[in-house]
Formats: C-alpha cells, structure tokens, sequence
C-alpha cells in the first residue's frame, strides 16, 4: 500500500480551534425547515401537508424513484407550509417548513436496540433505505444504492472514509472519538453485504485520539484495520482513498465500486449503525461550527433543518467587534459560501465555516497571467494538466479540452487554484466548462430524438 | 445579520505563493551571482546591473500607461529580465547596451506579445542576441585591466588549459554574472524551493556533458567535462534561462526533452560551431520547439495510464520498467539518436573534409610560392612544428598557430621558395586560416586564405585582391597595420574600414607565419 496519493495540497489545517471540542447536541427553537432535496438524485415526495403534526423521527417526505431518499423530521409540531424557501445553494428549493413546538416528541418506533446476529442482510438495506441515509460527506448519494452494486462478490474494500481532509472540519474527528465502537459496528454490518470485503477505516495522521480510538474498537476483529494517511488534501476524496487503499487510479466515467470499492463517510456508517441496530432514522448529523470569527468553535450533533443563524447562536456567536466576511457549508476548499444566514441545515452539512477573511477575494486582486509554472500540474490528484485546460478553454478548443486533456475527470478539489501563484481561477473555469459540455451534449441528445 | 456576505466559487483559501513572490526568489537567487561579479568586476558592473533591471521596470510601467494596462510592473517579471540581462553581459559593455537590451527585451519580446506569461522565447536571452547582432564587437569584448582577453570558453575551444578554479569563483574572463559557484548556489536553493523545475536543469547539464563527453574529443576527462559545463554561461542558462516558465513545457517529460535539446544544442555549437556564447542560441531555439513539445507531449491523467488500466481490471501490476523515470529513458535515447546520426555523418564526410582541405592547402602553396613542383620540410622544421603543435606561437602575434611549413622545390630539386600555414584564433567571427610564402631571397610572395569567414562586406574583404596585393614582392620582415589610412611605406598597410579586428588578425598571422619563415627555415637569413 502507498502511504498516499500523487499531487495533492497542504493548506493550513486550522483544525486546532475546534478539535477538543466534544460533541453536544442542542435543541433549536425557531421553525424547521426541510428541502425535499437533500441528496444526489430525485427529490423527495412530501407525505405531510400544511397542519399536520409531526413527531422526531416521522417520515415528511418519501423518496421518488431508486436514487433518491427519504426525507425525516428531526422536531415535533405542526406543518407551517410546503413551499419554496432559500436554501443553502443559495436558490429557492421546495421545502416543508414545520413549527417547532420545542418539545421533540418522538415517533417511538426507535431507540431500543437490536444485536446484530437478529438482523438478516435484507433487514440492512431496508432500514437504511427507510432511514433515508445519504453519503455524509457531502455528496449526499443515497446510500441504500450504493451498497447494492452490481456484483457484491466483487467489492473487495470498504472504505470508511475518516480522513476529513477539509481544513476547519473536526466534526468527524470528534465522532470517531466518542463513537469508535459503533462505527466498527457499522462497519461489520456492511461488511456482510460483501462476503470478499475487507474493511478499512482511513484516517489522517492529524487526528491521534481518534486513530487510536479506531484502533482500539477494532481489536479482534480479523476483517477491520486502521489506515493512518497522511495529512494531505484531497485524501478523504473517494478516488484518493481508493489509489492509496486498492492501489487503483480509475476514471470519472467508473464508480468505486466498478473497482471492488465501496466508500462511506464515518458519519454515514455511524448513521447505518443507528439505523439497523436502533432503527433510528437519519435526522441529526455531526457539524462543525468553526471560522476565525466564531467565539466558541464547537463540534455539535445538529438536528437536520436547524436554522444556520440559530447554530452561530448556540455557539456563543460572533466574536466581540468581529464582521462576518463569508460564512462556507463546509469546509474552504470545497465548501459553498452561503448568500445569508437565515437557511436551514441539510443532512450533508457537516461544517459551517464562518470566515473574517475571504482568501478568495484577496486572490482576485493578486491575480497575474498565467506564469506557466506548472504548480498545477504537479497537484491534480488526478494527474490532470490543469494550465493547458484553462488555456484550451479560453482558446474555445473543448475539443481538445475532453479528449486530449481529460477535462470531463476533473473533481473540482480546488487544489490546482488553491496552489496557483497567478491566482487563476481554474476550478471555476473548470466547473463552469464541464456543466456547457453536458449542456451541449443533452442538447445534441434532444437534437436526435 | 445585517453584513452582506462575499459569496464565491471555492477553493476559499490560498496558498501564499504569488507571482511576485516567485519573481522575489528568483531574484534573490541570482544575488550571490550578482554580488560576486560587482567585487570581481567593480563598479561599472553594478551599474550595468542597476540600469539593466530600471530601465526594464520603467519600460514595462510606460507599457502599462500607454496601453491602459493594470500595473503589470509591479509583479516582479520585469526585474527578472533585467538583472538576467546584466549577469549575461560583459561587464566593459557601456551603459547604452543593458538599456537598449531592456528596452528591446522588455517591449519587443514581451509586452507586444502580451506580456507576462505569453512571449515565446525568453525576452533577456533575445535581447542578448539582439545585442551581439547589433553590438557584435562591443559585445564580445572581454577586458580585464583594460586588455582585450579571450573567455575561457573560447581558449577551451582552441585547445588550451583553462582555469576551472577561477570559473568557479567567477574570477575568470566573462560576463558579470559567471561564477559557477554562485549561480549552482542560487539554482540549487531555487530547485529545493520547487521554484525550477529538476527535469529541465539537470537534463540540460546532463545532455551537454554527455554530448561533450561523446564528441568534445578528450572523451569523459572530468576535468575536460568540467571546464565545458563551467564555461558559456552553461549553468547561467541551465538554470536560470532555461527554466524560464513561459518558454518551457508544462510537462514533465516535455521538459526532460526540451532540457536534452538545449543540451544537445549548446554542446553541438560548442564543439562544430565556432562562437563562445552559442548557449544562448540553443535555448531560444529549443524555446522555439516549446509550444510544438506542449502540443504533442501531454500526460495521460493517472487512471488512463497502463498500469492503472490493468490494475482497473484487477490484473496483478508489472513494476518492470516502471521504476525507471520515463523522462530518463526518452533522454538517454535522444541523446544517443542525436549523437550516433552526428557521429555517422561526421565519420563519412570527414576524409571527404581531410582531402578538399589538404588540396585547398596544397593549391594556396602554390599560389604563394610559384614554380614550385613539390613541397618538402627538413627534419629540424617538422620537429619544431611538433613542437609548437596545438599552441600560441610566439608573444606578439595574437593567438596564432603554425599549422605547417614547406620547403617548395621546383623540378630539378632547387628552392625556389617558403611556406607557413597559419591559422589564427582572433578572427572576428571566426578562426582564419592562411598561407603566407616567401622566395628564396625572403622577400614576401603574398598570401593566400584556406579559411575566411568573416562578416561579407567587412571582414570578408581582407580576402580581396585589393587588400591581399598589399602582401606581394615585399622584401620586409614584418608587417604593420596601420588604421584610419595613410600607409606608405613597404611594410605599411591600411586597415579595412570596418574590420580592423579581422584585418589585425590576418596582419598578425602574415607576421607570425613570416617570422617563422625567416627565423626557423630560413634560419634567420
């Protein structure tokens, strides 16, 4: 096994703010709100309509189709209105709004525990699928799809991924700290699925405790390691950990599990764990509240469709005289900047990040031309020559773009305008080119029909 | 929350790195170099280096005026040119040269190709060529103390010992900025940095001395090698111009290519070409090929490779060849291609070359030395000119040497005359070759020329019947140029306007093949 992937950044981990900080969990107030579309796929059906109650735990919307998933109450009340509302996209998504009554009444079907040994391997889809699980590391895949590949017998690696290479993040860090048994748990349980399997749970070297942690849950189990990787981004992308796991580079156009890999966020298989074992449905997740301007950064067990201000609120707020420049779901390399604070949280956000610089900002005035230098080059994780697809872009050569270059395979990791001394923004240019491309051929589709 | 949030495409942070952050390094890395040569140089060179990069900064600032251009002088670039420039100039260069330099570097290669990051060939090399085209003599002068002396490069290509030492140090004859020493300091630190990239510096070194190595002649002689890597502005070139990010390729192995070429290059001048500071001209050549290497040398990403293929449909890995860096094996094979091909044409052109030269000389002794039927040399003569084989004859005639002298017999075995063939390293451009023959009274029966290629319409006329005629029926015994007219006597001759480097040359070696003549053969008659 390589110790890590080629390329790749090393920005400031500025994780110390937030790292020994333990999970709390915290009631919100104000009103829920709930996007019907919270995951890769078809958004959800809602199955409450304006004044219905609600309990904890109640299934408000139902998935639509295979990909897609369910979406769960996380307070109890009343339906205030099914309509559309800002989210953190910054767009207006339909959403079922509910008023809170403070009380968290819950449904009552989950929370007494089941052993494994009583779960047959039909019951674990099942329950994650009803549990409306989604990938937690921010991609939001359904994850009842994901563990149902074409060829079970195939997949030879689970990857739990608790690398959180993402700077800021500490969510999962904190998670696996606290919750190392239930994890392997987890683990184990999606291990049946794939009798070839053998179960990996990588993490970066920056995070001691929970490696040890980790090490210590799986003590005896023959079909479980730790990997400890270095610390370096992308390494908690899927493709990263698969190089550095399976030894295997493959394109964007195959899955990990085209591979014989399987990949899940710690989060997700805590949540898998929960949902077979307890039969509790996904509606908290763990999330950072960090960023130069917090007062008190916190890991918090954050209940889906809290509101992002009431967050910063619990938290402690801004610091004393501090002005809020950006506010990103998740973490700076990857994160989305929020267009205001009044949004409510999604199953996949698991850190908001509340910056009093906007390092981006600062680039755009640095910016030079092109220097040529190669930085970019020796970055890509995909081994992708960024600098000669931003000057085939800007030469309208798509052409060369998609089949000299490889464009369509980048991953937008952000390393290769992260790392750029002329402040290029390639991963803009790149994002923006591949969404024309897939514009043009769905046009050159519709064209033939 | 009253705030307005800034709201972006990520990545949100970035590394500290910035363009005038690389320009700093790069700069301060060529201090050393600098230092060096102002102590070694003086003052005029620190003036050299201070008017090299101000007028470049001011040039691009005017640029940036005139065009309505955002402050693109302030990146840093502009200095870069102009203190790489300076270090490539001869430090007895007035100051109009590095101005002029700039100015052409800074404007023409540049900014009228859209500045930073798109001209095609490095702007201080071109400008450097630009200066030896327009400036050639001033250019190439080399004084130290006030007197003309040749580089080490250009001793080296005339087979003499030189000072590996003093190229270290950057206390031999040449530019401002050639202290080997210096310069692998400051390239060094700039490759740890990750600021230059290995694959280019180290091939081009690597490509040179191979190349060297192969055909220099003395084969892999360290010492031999050496010399020819510390000399030229070789490491200057490596890795400072070379590693010019605009005019290299982005990939690695392109780059590993493009550093064997200019390797290649430099070293093909070097040992078949004739001028000392040829490395110049192989990196804007090779800059030339850049875009053609960028368009057709373009990594596959990771998962497209073989290998990844293969490990793709779960076939086991073959790590056979794949430990050996590819850019290694492409250069070892162009490097060897290259060498084998000069080689093959080299070996079956060069007898053709031995004949037509020994004719061309066998016909010059006849034209200087009529009614000879055979030429002859006694013992004593052949034992002095193996003697003096491969070095500068006598003290006052410049770099000349002997190359062979004759005896011409007419057909009933009688002397009727002397020949030396001369051959001198001061050419303007080139070395001169000549034939000077005497009767057997000594007096001076003209010269004839087996090697001129000097500048046509300069140096090119001492070729010139008008210029040769000086030279015929002289009974002198040694001649003197005099420059801006006005000869009179026998052994007077005027200078050709304009080429009085090349006129000197072929007056000195007139003087070094007749005192031989008089002195050796002749045995002072």
């Amino acid at each position: 096994m390589k110790d890590t992937f080629r390329g790749g950044v090393h920005p400031k981990e500025q994780k110390e703010m937030s790292r020994s900080a333990s999970l709390r969990e915290f009631r919100p107030a104000g009103e829920m709100v709930f996007p019907l579309s919270q995951h890769i796929g078809k958004p959800a059906k809602a199955t409450v309509k304006k004044n219905d109650p609600v309990l904890v735990g109640q299934i408000i919307a139902e998935a639509d189709g295979f990909v897609s998933a369910n979406i769960i109450s996380s307070c109890s009340g009343t339906v205030k209105a099914v309509e559309k509302r800002r989210t953190l996209s910054g767009m207006m998504q339909e959403c079922i709004v509910i008023d809170n009554d403070g009380e968290f009444r819950e449904t009552g079907d989950f929370g007494t525990r089941i052993e494994p040994d009583q779960v047959t391997n039909e019951q674990i889809l099942e329950r994650v699928k009803k549990a409306g699980i989604v990938g937690l590391g921010g991609a939001g895949f359904p994850t009842a799809v994901k563990l149902q590949p074409k060829n079970p017998d195939g997949i030879k690696y689970v990857i739990a991924n608790g690398a959180e290479c993402e700077p800021y993040l500490t969510g999962n860090d904190q998670l696996m700290r606290k919750e190392a048994p239930a994890i392997v748990e987890g683990m184990e349980l999606l291990l049946r699925l794939f009798p070839n399997a053998e179960g990996v749970i990588a993490i970066e070297d920056n995070k001691p405790e929970a490696i040890e942690a980790m090490r210590k849950a799986c003590e005896g189990k023959g079909k479980i390691r730790v990997a400890a990787l270095k610390t370096k981004y992308p390494q908690g992308g899927e493709r990263s950990l698969i190089t550095v796991i399976a030894g295997i580079d493959f394109p964007v156009s195959k899955l990990p599990a085209d591979v014989g890999c399987i990949v899940d966020n710690v989060g997700t298989i805590y949540a898998v764990q929960r949902a077979v074992l307890y039969n509790e449905p996904l509606f908290t997740h763990v999330l950072t509240l960090t960023g130069e301007a917090v007062k008190e950064p916190a890991n918090f067990i954050v209940r889906d469709g809290t509101n992002v201000a009431e967050i910063l609120e619990a938290a402690g707020g801004l610091k004393d005289g501090a002005t809020l420049k950006k506010v990103l779901s998740g973490g700076p390399m990857m994160g989305i900047a929020l267009t205001s604070l009044d949004v409510p949280v999604t199953k996949t956000t698991n850190g908001l990040t509340c910056l009093l610089e906007d390092g981006a900002e600062v680039a755009e005035k640095q910016m030079t031309a092109c220097l040529h230098c190669g930085r970019c080059t020796t970055v890509c994780p995909n081994g992708l020559m960024p600098q000669m697809m931003a000057e085939a872009v800007e030469a309208g050569d798509l052409e060369r773009y998609e089949q000299k270059l490889y464009g369509l395979d980048c991953i937008a990791c952000g390393s290769c305008t992260y790392i750029c001394p002329a402040k290029r923004p390639l991963t803009q240019i790149f994002k923006q080119t591949k969404a024309e491309i897939m514009a043009r051929r769905r046009a050159a589709a519709g064209g033939r029909k | 929350m009253s705030t307005l949030l800034n709201v972006s495409s990520g990545p949100h942070v970035r590394d500290k790195w910035t363009t005038q952050y690389i320009m700093t390094a790069v700069v301060l890395s060529l201090l050393p170099a600098t230092v060096i040569g102002v102590i070694h140089d003086g003052v005029h060179a620190l003036l050299i280096v201070l008017s090299s990069i101000i007028a470049a900064v001011l040039t691009e600032l005017v640029f940036d005026k005139i065009a309505h251009k955002p402050d693109t002088w302030k990146d840093g670039s502009a200095v870069v040119t102009g203190l790489m420039l300076a270090l490539s100039l001869s430090p007895s260069v007035p100051l109009y040269i590095p101005i002029i330099g700039s100015i052409f570097a800074i404007l023409v290669v540049k900014c009228c190709f859209g500045g930073l990051g798109k001209n095609f060939i490095n702007p201080a090399l071109a400008a450097r060529c630009f200066l030896l085209i327009s400036f050639g003599r001033t250019m190439t002068a080399f004084q130290v103390d006030g007197v003309s002396m040749a580089t080490p490069v250009a001793d080296l290509i005339a087979g003499k010992a030189v000072n590996v030492t003093g190229m270290f140090m950057g206390s031999t004859n040449g530019v401002i900025g050639d202290s080997v020493l210096a310069l692998l300091i400051g390239g060094l630190i700039l490759w740890a940095m990750d600021i230059i990239h290995g694959e280019i510096c180290f091939s081009v070194v690597i490509a040179f001395a191979l190349f060297v190595g192969l055909f220099g002649g003395q084969g892999f002689d360290p010492r031999f090698l050496l010399a020819h890597i510390c000399g030229g502005g070789v490491i200057l070139g490596a890795f400072f111009m070379a590693t010019d990010y605009t005019t290299s390729p982005v990939s690695k192995l392109g780059q590993a290519v493009y550093g064997a070429l200019i390797g290649i290059l430099g070293a093909l001048f070097r040992i078949y070409g004739s001028a000392a500071d040829s490395f110049s001209y192989s990196v804007i050549i090779a800059n030339l090929f850049t875009p053609l290497i960028d368009t057709y040398i373009i990594p596959k990403p990771y998962a497209y490779r073989r290998a990844a293929i293969a490990a793709q449909n779960g076939e086991p890995r073959k790590p056979l060849f794949q430990s050996i860096p590819k850019p290694v094996i492409v250069l070892a094979v162009i490097t060897l291609l290259a060498g084998g091909g000069l080689s093959g044409v080299y070996t079956m052109t060069k007898d053709t070359i031995d004949e037509q030269k020994a004719a061309a000389a066998a016909a010059s002794y006849r034209v200087v030395v009529p009614g000879a039927e055979t030429f002859e040399k006694s013992d004593a003569v052949a034992a002095k000119l193996e003697e003096l084989a491969g070095q500068v004859y006598g003290s006052s005639f410049g770099r000349c040497y002997i190359n062979e002298a004759f005896e011409g017999k007419d057909a009933s075995g009688n002397t009727v005359g002397y020949v030396a063939s001369v051959t001198t390293a001061d050419g303007n451009d080139a070395n001169i070759t000549l034939a000077v023959g005497v009767n057997a009274d000594g007096v001076v029966n003209g010269i004839s020329f087996t090697e001129l290629n000097e500048t046509p319409g300069m140096g090119m006329r001492c070729g010139d019947p008008e210029f040769t005629d000086y030279f015929l029926n002289k009974d002198v015994a040694q001649f003197k140029l005099i420059k801006g007219g006005g000869a009179s006597g026998d052994d007077e001759i005027d200078a050709i306007t304009g080429a009085t480097v090349t006129s000197s040359a072929v007056v000195n070696a007139v003087n070094a093949g007749l005192d031989f003549i008089h002195n050796v053969m002749m045995g002072g008659n």
